[in-house]
């Protein structure tokens, strides 16, 4: 740690200067008994202590949703005495202070230990990384100081927010695990389905008593089997539009975490193929642990720039069951998502797109003016128009703003999909 | 708090030339200095305030210029401690603007403030006295001595801003926290 003058120096060199110049021309000693305090002062004011500090740098938590706060903590401790020590913790972007400051100035005797709290809000996904305080050590006039940094790498991994959902997209086939979608075949379930006459080997407690009264025989209830469905989340990284931390990129991925979180509450297994530049995937799964493996996967998402079209014939069918219920959350910025989503439906697979509208976090990027608003709604009919003719191309599209509730948006297609699934 | 003391010692520094000399050049002179003064010291800006008191140092030349008043160091010293004060003072204020500020920091500045200036006191007596005492053996030669010691002295201060303006340095220990807030 070395000590370096700062620019007070400067301020007392020139009045020392203009003092002692001024006693010249004046041939007045009393300019030079003035400049006599200012001399001292920057010899003896220049006089840096060796400090010794131990510092303990904590952050509450190392995962977080966005918009939850996370507490940095910094106890310091001082072996000897400390005059003055500047403690500027930088904060990464999108992160704002929700109390306290990220700047401080402390004065610590031999032995005294002070604790010093700041809580951080976390706006956006990210991997958060804080690095522990920049410290600058000051002499007794602020005219030498010594910097150094603590070190204390702390990564947060910072999880999209996740919405409550209530109209979930109902995947038309079942698998064969346990689920909460009734089945149309028979079995072991709770929904009641058809009677028929009893048969060696039916449980006593399936006898439906009022049948059996009015028909004189024996008879029995179905039930339906409750199955779960397979959910496979193909969200689009090949183009992005927006302010940093609030890009297309960023609103798809939030609503991924929300619908993953939504079916795997549901018992379903839910996966994730990142389609981009990189093409990466999440093997469908069910659990709480599946959920940690989607969220990580969704805290990567990225646009990486490529001309490589990959097609989705590339994804193995275990990570893609045909089967399955398959979400596309696009921008339908790039003809080579539209052509891929067009291409499984054409292959018959339950797709639904939920098409995260670009213009109004696009525009929440651009100043207002009337040319930007202008634009603004040209872009917003040509985007109708598309996904007007998409829909006329067989795809199942769910029109969503982006800012608006995804449940809302979700909401509108409970009319257009059937009630009943068909079985797996 | 710290924007009123700064502004108090403006008017402190600007004063001692009117109570000199209240005439039209030196009032002129100290206005302007309390214009830029009191401005640095409300915005705490070091080179205001450092401006301010350079013109009020100049104001202060011409009034002992024309006065011709009898050597006075006790009001110098007052003076020179001033500008000591005035410049830690600002210095400080634009460090701790907008930071959490622990407590003790302000009282163990100012303690360290005073010992330092009463240690500039002390060496103006010692030198003032040490003066006084030599001055009648170096009959003749006082003047010239003065002129030469305060000379060099304006050389040296010229020179030490000269290399501590263009001496490469850690720009991060030279800039102000607030120009690093942004990261």
């Amino acid at each position: 740690m070395s000590w370096q003058p700062t620019a007070l120096n400067v301020s007392f060199l020139t009045l020392v200067g203009w003092a002692l110049f001024l006693a010249v021309l004046t041939a007045r000693a009393d300019l030079v008994i003035l400049a006599i305090p200012l001399v001292v002062a920057l010899v003896a004011g220049r006089r840096g202590a060796a400090a010794a500090l131990r510092i303990d740098h904590r952050v509450s938590a190392d995962r977080l949703f966005e918009d939850e706060r996370a507490t940095v903590t910094l106890t310091l401790r001082a072996d000897g005495a400390v005059p003055l020590v500047e403690l500027l913790e930088p904060l990464p972007p999108r992160v704002h202070l929700e109390r306290g400051r990220h700047h401080a100035f402390f004065t610590l005797r031999a032995g005294e230990e002070i604790h010093w709290e700041m809580v951080l809000r976390c706006a956006g996904r990210q991997h958060l990384q804080l690095g522990g305080p920049h410290l600058r050590f000051w002499g007794p006039l602020g005219l030498s100081a010594a910097e150094a940094r603590h070190r204390a790498p702390h990564t947060v991994a910072v999880y999209p927010h996740l919405e409550p959902l209530r109209h979930l997209p109902r995947p038309l086939r079942t698998q064969t695990f346990v689920g909460n979608y009734v089945s149309p075949s028979q079995g072991e379930g709770i929904e009641p389905g058809d009677i028929r006459p009893f048969a060696p080997g039916d449980h006593v407690r399936h006898v439906n008593w009022r049948a059996t009264l009015r028909l004189d025989t024996l008879h029995v209830t179905q039930h339906h089997r409750e199955r779960n469905a397979d959910v496979v989340l193909l969200l689009d990284t090949l183009s992005d539009v927006g302010p940093s931390g609030g890009t297309v990129v960023d609103v798809a991925a939030r609503a991924a975490a929300t619908l993953a979180s939504a079916y795997l509450a549901r018992k379903d297994r839910v996966g994730l193929i990142e389609y981009g530049g990189q093409l990466r995937w999440v093997r469908p799964g069910s659990g709480r642990a599946q959920l940690q493996r989607l969220l990580d996967t969704l805290l990567d998402a990225s646009v990486v720039f490529t001309y490589v079209t990959r097609d989705v014939d590339l994804i193995p069918p275990r990570i893609l069951p045909p089967q399955a219920l398959v979400l596309a959350l696009s921008p339908l910025l790039d003809a080579r998502f539209v052509r891929a989503a067009s291409d499984l439906a054409a292959r018959r697979f339950d797709l639904v797109v939920i098409a995260v509208s670009p213009v109004a976090v696009a525009r929440a990027a651009v100043r207002r003016s009337r040319v930007a608003d202008v634009a603004a709604r040209l872009w917003a009919l040509e985007r109708r128009a598309q996904l007007e003719e998409l829909r006329r191309g067989g795809l199942t599209i769910i029109d969503w703003d982006g800012v608006g509730p995804l449940d809302v948006a979700l909401a509108s297609l409970g009319q257009r999909r059937p009630r009943r699934v068909l079985a797996g | 708090m710290i924007r009123l003391a700064a502004a108090a010692l403006v008017t402190v520094v600007v004063g001692i030339p009117l109570a000199i000399l209240p005439a039209a050049p030196v009032t002129w002179l100290t206005v302007v200095a309390l214009a830029i003064g009191t401005t640095g010291a409300l915005v705490l800006s070091v080179a205001l305030v450092t401006a301010g008191a350079s013109l009020a140092l100049i104001a202060y030349a011409v009034a002992l210029a024309l006065a011709r008043p009898a050597a006075d160091p006790f009001t110098s010293v007052v003076f020179g401690s001033t500008l000591v004060l005035l410049l830690a003072l600002v210095h400080f204020g634009r460090r701790i603007d907008d930071a959490v500020v622990g407590p003790g920091v302000v009282a163990g500045q100012i303690r360290h403030w005073m010992a330092i200036v009463a240690l500039g006191v002390a060496g103006a007596v010692v030198l003032t006295l040490g003066g006084a005492v030599l001055g009648p053996a170096l009959v003749g030669a006082t003047l010239p001595v003065v002129v030469v010691a305060a000379a060099l002295g304006a050389l040296l201060a010229v020179a030490g801003v000269i290399s501590l303006v263009t001496a490469p340095r850690d720009s991060s220990v030279v800039a102000p926290p607030a120009a690093r807030k942004g990261q």
